[in-house]
């Protein structure tokens, strides 16, 4: 076996991802040539950006086996504790470290339940996101200044180096460092593990309940992160402002080529779905299409994507079998000798 | 054998015993402890207000409760499959915006068109247990896709609320037969026709397949046909939700599904239905329900901000999953 | 018989000799020619079997000889590739379970087929339920399970109890009442004493004998050589796929028996082993798992392969997965080279330098969508990381290192794990158990379903192993391999070791004998 054909089988869902992306932009380009304008991938570029700070973590939970309900509520945290302890004059820096800090320490709240005391991912992740909800709602009522985004959030978020928005290259730095840590570093092969089957992995002398509470502490502190961004762009932050960003981190990662049962997918691969689901909604109007056709095209997207992995696993199950899954023993012992 | 029973009874008198007698009487452990949430809260409910011990108020409070037992009906059924069904959402605004739209702007035969709304909801779940069943794909990304799927169509049907549910249905949700509130009439409804399907062969093979789908096959039963009639009658119950939220709301509402997928969730888990499928029911997923409804009534009640109501909805999913893990645990440790 | 079955046959050890020929063979189950393979191991190659009604017919063969799959088919559970399965001269079509039961096939599974979350009546009459207008009627399912319990003197068991509340006998025991609920015309009880007490086991017999009596029938599938002679009219001994014998049950001594499930071994498979250390690396006193196993001594000494032995099932899963860390103790101390040993998980044992490998690599030893290069350098990560990050070079020469040593095609390093062939990803996870240079090695039936070659190549590396001072512990359902592998091995019988054999009294016989005996096995 040709070890580049391995290598590029291995990632064959995110290379589809990337193509389907540049298909949909090249479609979109040619239909109306403004679309390849700079100003319009400026634009893209940042909007997917906030997928890409939700789905992150996102991608690093599900890879593990898990799910993370608690993105959207997270992202709220960010913009609306940072805005509030902004007006206590602990903003900038030192406040957006402090913020994000919190959201790790809530993700670690989700692994713990999780991890140790075996609440499966869903329920846990979604009571722990009603609990931020809540206190949202009650911190919401206190703060008199209206919930006006910290000026360093909106520096963050429209400010451009060169030709290039802060926020793409703050993502970019973030995806880097996401595919170093899955392929480079020993906690990406644990996590990998963890999520393709936690049997062999705990047998294999992985942690595994250390490995889901990483994630899950990842996550908390991305989505928390994109929170405070988020706010940053739109101006102002309410409660409900990561609320599109439950489906839409989860839809970049399965589109993005990653099994939502865990153990196969890549951040890189997340981020083509992210810019595919931003520039199919940025390329829809062009024609004259609106938000329900929208809709229904992400869920056709989707189940499109998952059918098409599918197949390349279905192709793997097959060779499986060929390895031998029943256990007789060898009837030519008898006659060798 | 018949020893090792003997010694683990003589060792552990008092909680098996209460099992056996709970088990004599068909009342599961599980459902003692719903049952004891609904109630404390109920009552907490009834001295904070004494004025809801009335047929009538009684009947406007369950009004609130339906949407949330039907859609959590549904999602109990798919869950009791190993299943989860994100579509319910979507299947229940398709309904509800149908419902405000065509059977509104048409005049005569409304119940035909509520009937052809139903029936195109069992459609809509069916196209998820087919999908899951027959396709193979996981029951999280097929009703995820789907869901979007339909919010989209129901969208299209209805872009912003509006529309004009039938008198008919208005009437009939707000009213009274024979001095009892129609909402009451409703809930005493899903619950006689789960306690049949239980009782029913259908009902068993849908536990079998739950439990463990290789061992039902072995005892006979098509997994994929089980699971094509929970997934189609999941999507009848979110689109009956759907249909009386309309006449509730008295006008359609195609963003009002979204809430109530997570909500659901949450109501099959405190009630007491496992997420690994094969055990629970519909009935745990009602008294769950309810005690949501009277937290948030509660919540209104004492004039607390409404904050306090979703951070005690979580607190106690948080707090029964936890309980009920820990208690699983030691009773692992007890059997080994 | 046909001829190529009669030369398989021939050219393995004696055949009892049967008058059954094809034509005369109407009245009755009649197999011709079954043939299944799974990828590259063929379970059935032609197993041709003729068992009369009115009569138990017991179906003998080692661990692998093709017994389960044989009567997975008849079940309806897996299909044939080929070959005929004919009842009273007319053919039944098996597709499906529900097919198999309506041709009056009944099996009593060893993987007990009943559901613990149901209750018991509901289980006994599962696709039966008394019903009216569709709703079960729940009173008399329970009553009609009480008289079926009552029927077969099991008034014991509770109807309304969950499944699951019962002890591992009973369910055993309901598993053949409702096998038995409807008058069968074909039962297979498949290691259905197993689990059972002799007084159960005594009932299972009579209820075999009953059936046969009835008209049925019976396969019985079971290791205790006692039980065939005192219910067993005719034997049919498969082997490696093959019926290599069939007759009536007084035609064969016990030593017949076991002569023909085992056959004739090349000898040549296996190496020669160096003698071992004397001083103990690994002892283990009063271990306890679980209820299931327990208490148990054991002792290995450096360099030493150490078999544990046994009939299937009697705990030795469970003792090694203590000893990898991957069962918690429910009691015990060891000591690891004077040191006390107990790890709380199988990193903790890994740190100890004690690995396993298991049995299952599809579910336990092999992450099946990654490469084999991150497979094997799985449990050896934290030797490859530098300055935080994995060290591209050196975990490409620990995998290229570990394939060698077992014998990985090097090119295979990128492929997929579950692409490969069951030897090579057996190896793979072997070699994922070297990377980390253990101290104590404990394989858990890893040779099964691995064909030949390989596991002359595991032989190999085990005997080199254990030279260069590693201890093993091994368990083979193969006793063949216990007995060339081992330089000493301890039976284990219901979680204790019932004896303990030198490598001078080694064989096949001797195993078996200390495990099954003559004798029979008292319930603990």
């Amino acid at each position: 076996m040709n070890p580049v054909l391995d290598y590029l089988r291995e990632r064959r869902t995110t290379i589809a991802a990337y193509a389907l992306c540049a298909v949909l932009f090249a479609i979109a380009t040619i239909h109306s040539s403004g679309f390849a304008s700079a100003s319009n991938i400026r634009q893209l570029l940042v909007f997917a950006s906030f997928i890409g700070f939700a789905a992150l973590g996102q991608t690093l939970v599900i890879l593990a086996g898990g799910l993370d309900l608690s993105v959207p509520w997270l992202m709220a945290f960010g913009g609306l504790q940072l805005s509030n302890w902004t007006t206590h004059g602990m903003g900038g820096v030192l406040g957006i470290v402090l913020v994000v800090a919190a959201g790790a320490a809530i993700g670690l709240a989700n692994g713990y339940g999780v991890a140790w005391l075996r609440v499966p991912p869903i329920v846990m992740t979604l009571a722990v996101g009603g609990l931020v909800q809540a206190y949202l709602m009650s911190i919401g009522q206190l703060n008199s200044s209206g919930n006006q985004a910290p000026r360093i959030a909106e520096s963050i978020a429209t400010d451009r180096l060169g030709p290039i928005p802060v926020v793409a290259l703050v993502w970019l730095g973030f995806a880097v460092a996401a595919g170093v840590l899955l392929s480079r570093t020993a906690l990406g092969r644990r996590i990998y593990a963890t999520g393709a089957s936690d049997t062999v992995a705990t047998l294999s002398g992985v942690n595994v309940k250390r490995v889901r509470l990483v994630t899950y502490m990842l996550s908390g502190a991305a989505a928390t992160f994109g929170g405070v961004v988020l706010s940053g762009y739109v101006g102002s932050t309410y409660i409900d402002i990561g609320a599109p960003y439950l489906f839409a981190s989860i839809a970049a990662v399965i589109v993005g080529g990653a099994s939502i049962l865990g153990g196969r997918g890549t951040y890189w691969g997340t981020v083509a779905g992210a810019l595919t689901l931003t520039v199919l909604s940025a390329m829809l109007p062009l024609f004259h299409l609106d938000t329900a056709d929208l809709e229904i095209v992400y869920g056709i997207v989707i189940l499109v994507g998952v059918a098409l992995s599918r197949l390349g696993a279905n192709a793997l199950q097959m060779s499986r079998r060929g390895g031998g899954e029943e256990k007789p023993a060898d009837p030519e012992v008898v006659d060798v000798a | 054998m018949t020893s090792t029973t003997v010694d683990t009874a003589a060792a552990r008198p008092a909680v098996p015993s209460l099992r056996r007698l709970l088990a004599n009487s068909g009342i599961s452990l599980t459902a003692v402890t719903t049952a004891t949430i609904l109630i404390v809260l109920a009552v907490t409910d009834f001295i904070l207000q004494p004025a809801l011990l009335d047929v009538t108020e009684l009947g406007y409070l369950a009004q609130t409760a339906l949407p949330l037992v039907l859609v959590g009906a549904a999602q109990t059924l798919v869950v009791l499959v190993r299943g989860i069904d994100l579509s319910v959402g979507g299947i229940m605004v398709l309904a509800n915006t149908t419902t405000a739209v065509w059977v509104g702007e048409q005049g005569g035969n409304h119940q035909l068109l509520v009937f052809a709304i139903l029936g195109l909801a069992a459609c809509a779940g069916l196209l998820n247990g087919l999908l899951v069943a027959v396709g193979g794909f996981e029951p999280f990304v097929a009703t995820l896709g789907t869901w979007t799927i339909f919010n989209g169509l129901a969208l299209k049907v209805l872009p912003t609320d509006g529309g004009a549910p039938p008198p008919s249905l208005i009437n009939f949700v707000f009213g009274k037969t024979a001095g009892i509130p129609n909402s009451f009439l409703v809930l005493a409804g899903v619950f006689v026709v789960w306690r049949i399907l239980r009782a029913s062969k259908l009902g068993t093979r849908i536990y079998a397949v739950g439990a463990d789908e290789e061992r039902a096959r072995l005892n006979g039963t098509s997994v994929v046909g089980v699971k094509l009639f929970v997934y189609a009658l999941a999507g009848l119950c979110a689109g009956i939700a759907g249909v009386l939220l309309a006449g509730v709301a008295s006008s359609g509402t195609p963003t009002a599904g979204d809430p109530y997928i997570l909500t659901s969730v949450a109501a099959v888990v405190i009630g007491g239905t496992s997420l690994a499928g094969g055990k629970g029911g519909i009935g745990l997923t009602m008294m769950a329900a309810g005690a949501l409804v009277f937290i948030s009534d509660i919540v209104t009640e004492v004039n607390l901000e409404t904050w306090v109501s979703v951070a005690a909805s979580s607190g106690l999913l948080l707090a029964v999953v936890i309980v009920r893990s820990l208690i699983d645990r030691v009773a692992e440790r007890r059997s080994a | 018989m046909t001829a190529g079955i009669a030369d398989a046959a021939a050219s393995s050890a004696g055949r009892g000799g049967s008058p059954a020929g094809g034509g005369a063979a109407v009245n009755g189950l009649e197999i011709t020619g079954l043939r299944k393979r799974f990828g590259a191991v063929r379970a059935l190659q032609g197993v041709t079997m003729h068992a009369q009604k009115g009569h138990v017919h017991a179906l003998l063969g080692e661990n692998g000889a093709g017994k389960s799959t044989l009567i997975k088919i008849l079940a309806g559970v897996t299909r044939a590739d080929g070959g005929t399965v004919t009842l009273d001269g007319a053919e039944l079509r098996l597709g499906h379970p529900r097919a198999a039961a309506a041709a009056g096939v009944r099996s009593a599974f060893q993987e007990l087929s009943t559901i613990p979350e149901l209750t018991v009546a509901e289980n006994l009459l599962f696709g039966r339920e008394p019903s009216l207008a569709g709703r079960v009627r729940r009173r008399r399912l329970r009553a009609r399970a009480a008289e079926l319990l009552a029927g077969f003197g099991l008034e014991r068991i509770d109807p309304a109890a969950p499944v699951g509340s019962l002890a591992l006998g009973d369910r055993q025991l309901l598993e053949i009442v409702k096998a038995l609920r409807e008058p069968p015309r074909i039962l297979i009880l498949d290691e259905a004493t197993s689990a059972l007490s002799s007084e159960d086991s005594a009932w299972v017999l009579r209820q075999a004998r009953l059936a046969a009596e009835r008209g049925a029938v019976v396969l019985f599938i079971t290791h205790r050589l006692a039980e065939v002679r005192e219910v067993a009219d005719r034997i049919t001994v498969l082997r490696g796929g093959h019926d290599v014998a069939e007759g009536a049950t007084a035609e064969f001594s016990d030593e017949q028996l076991i002569t023909t499930m085992l056959g004739r071994r090349m000898e040549r498979l296996y190496p020669e082993l160096a003698p071992h250390a004397a001083d103990a690396l690994l002892s283990v006193r009063g271990l306890q798992v679980g209820a299931r196993v327990g208490p148990l001594d054991l002792d290995a000494a450096r360099g030493e392969i150490l078999g544990i032995g046994g009939l299937q099932g009697q705990g030795q899963r469970e003792v090694l997965m203590a000893l990898a860390g991957a069962t918690p103790w429910s009691g015990g101390t060891a000591t690891l080279g004077g040191e006390p040993y107990r790890p709380r998980s199988p990193e903790a044992a890994l740190r100890e330098r004690v690995a396993l490998v298991p049995e299952d690599r599809q579910r336990e030893g092999l992450l099946l969508t990654h490469t084999v290069r991150s497979n094997v350098t799985l449990g050896a990560l934290r030797q490859l990381v530098r300055h935080g990050f994995l060290d591209g070079r050196r975990e490409g020469q620990t995998a290229r290192e570990g394939a060698a040593r077992t014998g990985i095609p090097a090119d295979r390093l990128g492929a997929l794990a579950g692409t490969l062939s069951g030897g090579n990803q057996q190896k793979v996870v072997l070699a994922k158990a070297l990377v980390g240079e253990p101290t104590v090695l404990l394989l858990y039936d890893c040779t099964r379903g691995v064909d030949v070659g390989t596991k002359a190549e595991i032989f190999t590396l085990m005997a080199q192993l254990a030279a260069a001072g590693t201890t093993i512990l091994f368990y083979s359902s193969d006793l063949s391999e216990l007995v060339h592998m081992c330089h000493r091995v301890v039976v284990v019988v219901e979680g204790t070791v019932r004896g303990e054999l030198a490598r001078e009294d080694l064989s096949e016989q001797s195993i078996l004998r200390v495990a099954v005996g003559t004798e029979e096995v008292a319930p603990a």
